[in-house]
């Protein structure tokens, strides 16, 4: 018995025979519905079996689980979907992960997945495997041209609407989405950046790479071209930050250019210093709040502070360093959650280091 | 070509529906709220409007964790033996 059919009858993935003509398979994902707009990669078997190779535990191990649809991922379901968007199987490991921190509690996997909020998962890998595997981590960040980047994100998407049903308009109910929904990760620049790795700081032994999921909303562009001050920078993200459309008790993820790292760096600030000065600039007054009905006394007495801040506390705020070498411009992505229903994770790659 | 389907079967739910009451004359109710903005209120108002015109008791409000995650499993397991009926709503 081969594998592909031995998967049919162990894990049910049914096996769609289409005549060998890749235009008409690419047509043919999407008469069935499997795709986000774009075309995919037919997911021809072998390939699939390719991409489950790159996973140590049986193609049958449940990664995630659904809990408002009862739906769980298999290892070889999210290959299938890996192989639609185009990654090739070094890049698995990544996938992996990521589902496995959003399988956390606190990222609260269904909230994440429906809202009206229009969350997109952001995916940030951190450690050695960027570079291993190619992802981008400088110039045009967030944007198109790098296969990994942009096929991991994908997958991840592919894979909520394919094997999780949230689909658009049935269970995805976004008011407006968000265009990191089509794909949104990242890799986190090392050679210019003057902390520890976001892997080092979570607790990953030394070569361990990690994954952090953060359920983004829209991405917000921070430029300062003239600041040339520590203070001059952060005030301007944290102004971004505080911003009435964004503010809320929920976390933050900030990433820095180059050019503004090399500003903060150049005065010796920690990455908890930079941490403490965006809490405690990222606010908005009482009365500011209450004006534009954004007011919500629980919150406000959860807080305990004078003004309104963005966060509950100073490490609420991830900060990484990417982007190219040349341009004042970071980016600040607030939370979807408006308060604490999702709380970002990590999860390392490839290896596990708590079993 | 033998493409791999990308979706999944659900497993078949052992979830039914309750039996739908005769009326609502006297009948316990229940509250879950989902702690959005006004979701309190609205609840009370509702339950309020439906005591006066069925009678009946009205529970102590109970609330979800937060507003985009399941009821905790033991909120439901200690509401269900107390009400007939119970209601829930957003309030955003």
């Amino acid at each position: 018995m081969n594998k592909a059919v031995d998967l049919t009858l162990t894990i049910q993935n049914q096996i769609h025979e289409v005549e060998d003509n890749l235009l008409a398979a690419i047509d043919y994902c999407y008469e069935q519905g499997w795709t986000d707009g774009l075309p995919v990669v037919p997911p021809e078997e072998s390939r699939v079996a390719a991409m489950c190779a790159m996973e140590g535990r049986p193609d049958e191990t449940v990664i995630a689980h659904h809990p408002a649809t009862g739906l769980s991922l298999t290892v070889h379901s999210l290959a299938v979907n890996a192989v639609m968007a185009g990654c090739l199987p070094d890049y698995f490991p990544v996938l992996v992960a990521a589902f496995e921190a959003m399988e956390k509690e606190r990222f609260n996997f269904h909230g994440s997945t429906a809202s009206t909020g229009g969350s997109a998962p952001l995916i940030i890998v951190s450690g050695p495997i960027v570079d291993e595997i190619g992802m981008n981590a400088g110039v045009n960040l967030f944007g198109p041209g790098n296969r990994a980047n942009a096929t991991i994100g994908r997958a991840v998407r592919l894979t909520l609407m394919n094997v999780f049903q949230m689909v658009p308009d049935i269970s995805d109910k976004s008011t407006q989405g968000n265009p990191g929904k089509y794909s949104f990760c990242i890799g986190e620049r090392s050679d210019v950046n003057p902390w520890p790795s976001l892997a080092e700081e979570q607790g990953y032994p030394d070569g361990v790479s990690s994954v952090t999921v953060f359920a983004g909303a829209g991405f917000c562009n921070v430029e300062n071209h003239g600041g040339n001050t520590p203070e001059a920078i952060l005030d301007t993200v944290a102004d971004s930050m505080a911003n009435y459309g964004c503010i809320s008790l929920g976390q933050s993820v900030v990433v820095l250019a180059p050019e503004h790292v090399n500003i903060i760096a150049a005065a010796n600030w920690s990455k908890p210093e930079v941490q403490a000065y965006l809490f405690e600039h990222a606010q908005r007054s009482v009365a500011g709040i209450k004006r534009v009905g954004k007011f919500v006394e629980g919150e406000y007495r959860k807080q305990g502070l004078q003004e309104m801040h963005r966060g509950l506390l100073a490490s609420d705020i991830l900060v990484t360093v990417g982007g190219g070498d040349a341009g004042g411009h970071s980016a600040f992505i607030p939370s979807w959650s408006r308060s604490r229903g999702s709380i970002m994770q990590h999860q390392s790659i490839g290896v596990c280091v708590d079993c | 070509m033998r493409l791999v389907d990308p979706t999944v079967q659900g497993n078949k739910s052992s979830n039914r529906r309750a039996p739908a009451l005769k009326d609502l004359k006297g009948k316990t109710i229940g509250l879950l709220s989902n702690r959005k903005l006004n979701a309190d209120l609205l609840l009370q108002e509702t339950a309020a409007c439906l005591q006066r015109r069925y009678g009946g008791r009205i529970l102590e409000l109970a609330h979800k964790l937060n507003p985009s995650a399941p009821a905790p499993a033991d909120t439901l397991t200690n509401l269900t033996p107390e009400c007939d009926y119970l209601l829930t709503a957003t309030g955003d």
